[in-house]
């Protein structure tokens, strides 16, 4: 082992320097700001992390050389890393900037800790090369969301999302707990380099059916993070009883850091080339992809299409768009998989900018009318054009329209998908996405077609939703536009930097 | 590509010329074109007396900063035009052995199936000569439109149109094949078509536009048919890969053509070309829109009779003129049939036009009959193989007949002026009007608002120059009409001494104008041919040296009646350009053209000429010997002969001296009959006047029986019977289809189709009770689900492991 270079080491966990210095700030400000300024913590919170961001990406970018594990092997310093703590990053900056005016959240300073904390998971999440980093990551990140769901006390229905989240969030726990434990016991490592390096050898002597079962635990407990069917039943409830920020957040950070794991965890520990007595151990756990991607994309689209409550809906869309991204996953077998470690990458950070986007919206429009039902959004066109075209733009991009980023994201992921012989896959993905159509459609037709209640009444927007909605609105098109090729050409050198190391 | 380095390279600077007025075009069009629309009775700002009456009409009226702005922009582009030619003339001038080696460039431009097709532009000494001419010409005609159209409602459009033009013409010269060649001239003639049809509110106008269109058109297509063929034959449509590539001429020449018999390919190919150009310069049989066209705007007269559209006619047939030649050799009376036809309809429209143009009292339509008449000189030349002769004339001709015809405007505008005041008279106290003329400088401009008031504007009526149906009302002044003016040179002495030397040059007045000078080279070379005993040679000859006594008679007639003596009408008494910014604008461009007219000869003056050879051609013609080396095989040079000089004098003092006795000595006085319907007698006259009742032809052989067939064929027969019946016969047919097709539809296409979006949905509302909400369900759901993969993977693996 290489003697402990501290400076060396440094950016491997800048994103986690980066949060902690930002939640302590954030804990101090709360508690000597008075009640009527704390609503400046956002601005702190955002500004923090959207440095943090610009600083990995301006500094600390990880090159040939500097790319590896740092700290004892529990983190791994590589561009798919970066990426994803940079999607967190982001993704936790601009929720926290839409928090801004929601009553009881916006001012109190506790919740932008909580929302710090939560990224830092994210980012631990995304760079873990240990069991043991894994599993904290994922538990640094998802018992401060546990919190965040319950945030509002009062509420019955936040009260019981919080308590829903926890109990099928620590039973997910569990499970995956005891797949890890399981690879810990067949091959006495925690670090998923030896690891794979062990099962790879002949010292390995394990039947294949309890690898199996390790990885079937494992993938279920992944399944629960990103809220993959037959996994999601906690999503919808959650998603519509926890404060929408809170949503909005869980459903992009928390689910891209899921993936990132997911893509490292399966590529690393069951490389392409391992096989155990025979069987190649990928197979397995590519098709076994597949069928969640088919199942999710059936019941989140499905189920979206019965929904009268927009964040409901928008809840079994994360499904479906979690089911578009297992695509990618299934598609890590063969030749495509590359492209679809970059399609994934490029979908996360397009899907983060883009359900914000959506639930921006959805926080602005019942933050003002306390309704969330997506029959409420009658005539917004005409009481808020630009509101209903954000809106719009957003809604098209999930649906992947152009000039939404949601196109090319999916059109990245079928690619995939066709270069690694799933072609049937792609098309279910086509035509689930036709299906999806349908669902989103009907909001922007209630928006532009439909007549509201009280349309001559502009809905007000503060100056930090009107800057951040309208960049992020900027950020989608260019994604679907301008800025597809030096992101996509990024994500595909972030793949193929962790691919020549395997 | 770095443009800087792009263009740091001469090769690429032509690729720049046209662009300039093309972006003028644009921005014109798109940006600086703001018109509102204007009731045409309230005369407030539609007070233009160029422009027709719209009594009862809305009129778009061009807002003034648009005005200002299209003028701006106009401007720009043809003047960036203008400096990027004198720098890529200057380029060119740098090149050693320019001619074998020129300035070229191009891009692939499409992929065929015969390899690729490449478009791009070329530099060579025709293209040099023609640089330097037409940027020239349109910039002077811009700087004369400012004024023209100072007070048309229309101006900005008028502006985007005539640099669409200019910057068609640039690309037409710059071309290097003959597809770009025919884009540029393809775009002229769309120009031209809304040019004439400017005033389209006007019957006359928009009839002639659509003549002067359809009659071109018949002329493009068969030209187009031409460079298909050439295509065809060849593989390429480079000007320099063909006409000066002597194997491929020769090929050509011995390849026998298609369809007609004893023909050669290049023989085909040259008279569809020379026929396409028979139609764009206005040469018989084609030649009837040519003086319709007169129709529009003056500019556009100076830039469709000068600087552009017909130019480009003979142009394209000096680009092509190796291969009219290719198999023959005029100068040692050998022709091919192209040479023929050139010869023979060139020297018949010269004099054939030239005979017209004597009976005409339309300031314009002589100037127009002049230009058809010019034209066939340069064609006549080409027949017998004289290329720089005719190159020549073309230069020396763009120069003096864009001078003439701005002159001819300045005239026509300062009638309509005089027209004006003589109403103001009628209507209004004077106090006002010479108040109005006292106000310096934007004087011109206010006195078109002033003058022109809403009364004069009910009591006339018609007040512009119209035509055809509107000559039908009440009597009519028109300002065109030479009967109506005389005397001129008093009030509008500048317009005066350049319309008279534009006149010299045309009359070919010896030794000292351009015109002079390139007619005398086409005779010599005719001569030349005539000593040998060529016959077409000595039909050229005979026929063009008639046409320049013939010119320099109409020519003296013209300024004659125009300028000479005294007012005729009370409108010519007043006839002035006024002062100021208008005057100005329409007076430089005749200055700077009466210099080109004088001096533009002296560039090709033959060597042998005595005194005036020595002068200007002391090592050999310059001009000649420049233009040649754009041919691959250089012309001979054609000796000098006494003969065709004096016969140069003779018919160009001849002419003017006629013309002096009939019409200057003893000027008409108002009411007087034309002196040369006597001499002529009435019947030849009247002839002449109506043209050879060529109009009336063309209406009885074309355009009746083509509406006789229209009506009764294509519309009874064609369109009301059999298709109208078919169609009725098929939409009942589809109405049943269709009715059967609604009745499977209800039952199978909605059933399923309906069936599986319910089916969706109801899927929907089915897996949605899965969602019960009772915590104790999902993880039951989710323990039997990992439960069933793990089963599914352990047989999957049994069956794995049992298989090989």
């Amino acid at each position: 082992m290489q003697p402990f270079d501290l400076l060396a080491s440094l950016p491997a966990i800048a994103a986690a320097v980066g949060l902690t210095i930002t939640s302590i700030v954030v804990l101090a400000l709360d508690m000597f700001l008075k009640e009527s300024q704390r609503r400046n913590i956002a601005f702190v919170t955002a500004a923090g992390m959207f440095l943090t961001a610009g600083m990995m990406l301006a500094f600390w970018m990880p090159t040939a050389a500097t790319e590896g594990l740092y700290w004892g092997g529990m983190v791994r310093f590589d561009m798919l890393a970066t990426m994803f703590c940079v999607i967190a990053l982001l993704g936790g900056g601009i929720t926290a900037l839409i928090t801004i005016d929601v009553d009881k959240l916006g001012r109190s300073g506790e919740y932008y800790l909580i929302i710090t904390v939560s990224t830092l998971g994210a980012c631990l999440v995304s760079s873990a090369s240990d069991l043991i980093m894994v599993f904290l990551g994922l538990e640094t990140m998802t018992i401060p969301l546990y919190v965040l769901a319950a945030f509002r006390r009062d509420d019955k229905k936040s009260a019981e999302s919080g308590m829903k989240y926890f109990l099928f969030g620590s039973f997910a726990s569990a499970i995956l707990l005891y797949g890890l434990s399981l690879i810990y016991g067949f091959t006495g490592s925690t670090n998923l380099y030896t690891i794979a390096e062990y099962m790879g050898s002949d010292a390995f002597t394990v039947n294949l059916v309890p690898v199996l079962v390790a990885i079937t635990l494992i993938v279920v407990g992944f399944g629960f993070k990103i809220s993959a069917a037959p996994f999601h039943f906690w999503t919808p409830d959650v998603y519509e009883g926890a404060p929408t920020p809170v949503t909005a957040f869980l459903s992009v950070v928390s689910k891209a850091a899921s993936f990132a794991l997911l893509v490292r965890f399966a590529l690393t520990a069951f490389p392409p080339a391992l096989a155990i007595n025979g069987a190649e151990v990928q197979l397995f756990w590519t098709n076994l992809a597949a069928v969640l991607a088919v199942v999710s994309m059936i019941v989140g689209n499905l189920i979206a299409l019965a929904q009268k409550n927009i964040k409901r809906m928008l809840a079994y869309s994360s499904i479906a768009q979690a089911g578009y991204t297992l695509i990618g996953v299934a598609a890590l077998a063969a030749d495509g998989r590359e492209q679809a470690v970059a399609g994934i990458s490029y979908y996360m950070l397009m899907y983060m900018f883009t359900n914000l986007l959506a639930f921006g919206v959805v926080i602005l429009y019942s933050n003002a009318t306390g309704k969330d039902d997506i029959r409420d959004f009658a005539g917004l066109s005409r009481r808020s054009p630009w509101m209903a075209i954000a809106m719009t733009i957003a809604l098209l991009s999930l649906a992947g329209v152009p000039p939404g980023a949601g196109f090319l994201g999916k059109f990245f992921l079928f690619q995939a998908a066709v270069l690694s012989n799933l072609t049937w896959l792609a098309l279910f993905g086509i035509l689930m996405s036709l299906v999806a159509l349908y669902y989103y459609l009907i909001v922007i037709k209630y928006m532009y077609v439909d007549k509201g209640e009280d349309e001559e009444q502009a809905i007000p927007v503060s100056g930090t939703y009107r800057w951040t909605l309208a960049v992020v609105t900027i950020v989608v098109i260019l994604l679907g536009s301008f800025a597809v090729q030096p992101i996509f050409n990024w994500a595909m050198e972030g793949a193929q930097t962790l691919f020549a190391s395997l | 590509m770095d443009l800087g380095q792009f263009l740091s390279d001469a090769n690429n600077l032509a690729w720049l010329i046209p662009v300039g007025p093309l972006l003028a075009f644009l921005v014109i069009t798109l940006i600086t074109n703001k018109a509102t629309l204007v009731s045409a009775d309230e005369g407030g700002h539609y007070a233009d007396h160029n422009h027709p009456a719209y009594p009862g009409l809305k009129v778009p009226v061009v807002a003034d900063w648009s005005r200002v702005a299209s003028i701006v922009v106009g401007m720009s582009g043809v003047i960036a035009a203008w400096l990027i030619s004198i720098a890529v003339v200057t380029n060119a001038a740098g090149v050693a052995d320019f001619g074998k080696y020129v300035l070229e460039s191009s891009v692939r431009w499409m992929d065929t199936g015969a390899g690729g097709f490449s478009m791009g532009v070329l530099v060579d000494p025709a293209t040099v000569a023609m640089l330097i001419m037409v940027p020239l010409a349109c910039t002077l005609i811009f700087i004369y439109s400012i004024g023209y159209m100072a007070h048309d409602p229309r101006q900005a459009r008028f502006f985007s149109l005539i640099a669409l033009f200019s910057g068609a013409m640039l690309t037409l010269v710059v071309a290097d094949n003959l597809l770009l060649l025919f884009v540029g001239w393809e775009i002229m003639g769309l120009c031209s078509f809304m040019l004439i049809g400017f005033w389209f509110e006007k019957p006359s106008a928009y009839k002639a536009a659509v003549k002067a269109f359809t009659t071109t058109r018949v002329a493009d297509v068969i030209m187009l048919l031409g460079i298909a063929y050439l295509y065809a034959v060849t593989g390429t449509l480079s000007f320099r890969e063909i006409v000066y590539n002597v194997e491929v001429l020769e090929g050509l020449a011995e390849l026998p053509a298609i369809i007609i018999p004893g023909l050669s390919a290049a023989g085909l190919i040259g008279i569809c070309l020379i026929i396409g150009t028979i139609g764009k310069s206005a040469q018989f049989p084609l030649h009837v829109w040519l003086p319709d066209a007169m129709e529009g705007p003056t500019p556009v007269s100076a830039m469709i009779h000068a600087a552009a559209m017909v130019s480009a006619g003979i142009f394209a047939l000096l680009r092509m003129f190796p291969l009219f030649e290719a198999g023959g050799h005029p100068h040692d009376g050998v022709y091919t049939p192209p040479l023929l036809l050139m010869a023979i309809a060139g020297s018949l429209t010269a004099i054939f036009a030239a005979t017209i143009a004597l009976a005409q009292n339309d300031v314009k339509k002589v100037l127009a009959y002049s230009t058809i008449s010019q034209l066939g000189f340069m064609v006549a030349a080409l027949g017998i193989g004289a290329f720089v002769a005719a190159f020549f004339h073309l230069l020396t001709h763009a120069f003096f007949k864009a001078l003439l015809f701005m002159a001819s405007g300045s005239v026509i505008h300062g009638m309509e002026h005089g027209e004006h005041h003589v109403h103001h008279h009628a209507h209004d106290d004077e106090d006002e009007h010479d108040h109005a003329h006292e106000t310096p400088l934007l004087a011109a401009e206010s006195h078109g608002h002033d003058a022109h008031d809403t009364a004069s504007h009910d009591a006339h009526g018609h007040d512009a120059h119209g035509h055809g149906e509107h000559t039908a009302h009440a009597p009519h002044f028109d300002p065109q009409d030479m009967m109506n003016m005389g005397g001129l040179r008093k009030t509008m002495p500048v317009t005066f001494i350049t319309f008279l030397i534009g006149g010299l040059s045309l009359a070919g007045f010896p030794l000292v104008t351009a015109g002079f000078w390139s007619k005398d080279e086409i005779l010599l070379d005719a001569w030349y041919g005539v000593t040998n005993g060529y016959g077409p040679h000595a039909l050229v000859f005979v026929l063009l040296a008639i046409s320049a006594f013939l010119t320099a008679f109409y020519t003296m007639r013209q300024i004659g009646l125009t300028f000479m003596g005294e007012a005729r009408t009370e409108e010519a008494k007043h006839a002035n350009l006024g002062r100021g910014v208008v005057a100005f604008t329409m007076t430089l461009p005749l200055v700077v053209l009466a210099f080109f007219a004088i001096f533009a000869g002296f560039v090709g003056v033959h060597p042998d000429f005595p005194i005036f050879g020595s002068i200007f051609s002391p090592n050999g013609n310059p001009f000649f010997d420049f233009i040649t080396t754009s041919l691959a095989v250089k012309p001979e040079k054609v000796g000098f002969y006494w003969v065709p000089v004096l016969t140069s004098f003779a018919v160009g003092l001849g002419g003017i001296g006629l013309g002096y006795l009939m019409y200057w000595r003893k000027p008409l006085v108002a009411g007087q009959e034309d002196p040369l319907v006597k001499i002529l007698g009435t019947t030849l006259h009247t002839t002449l006047k109506n043209k050879y009742y060529f109009d009336e032809l063309y209406t009885i052989i074309f355009i009746l029986p083509a509406q006789w067939f229209s009506k009764n064929v294509a519309y009874e027969f064609l369109d009301k019977g059999v298709i109208d019946g078919t169609l009725h016969f098929t939409g009942r047919l589809f109405t049943w289809i269709g009715d059967f097709i609604k009745v499977m539809n209800a039952w199978l296409i909605d059933g399923f189709g309906d069936g599986l979006s319910e089916m969706i949905g109801r899927a929907g509302i089915w897996f949605r009770r899965m969602q019960s909400g009772s915590v104790q369900q999902y993880l039951l759901i989710v323990a039997l689900a990992a439960i069933v993969i793990v089963i599914v993977f352990a047989l999957s693996t049994g069956v794995l492991q049992a298989a090989p």
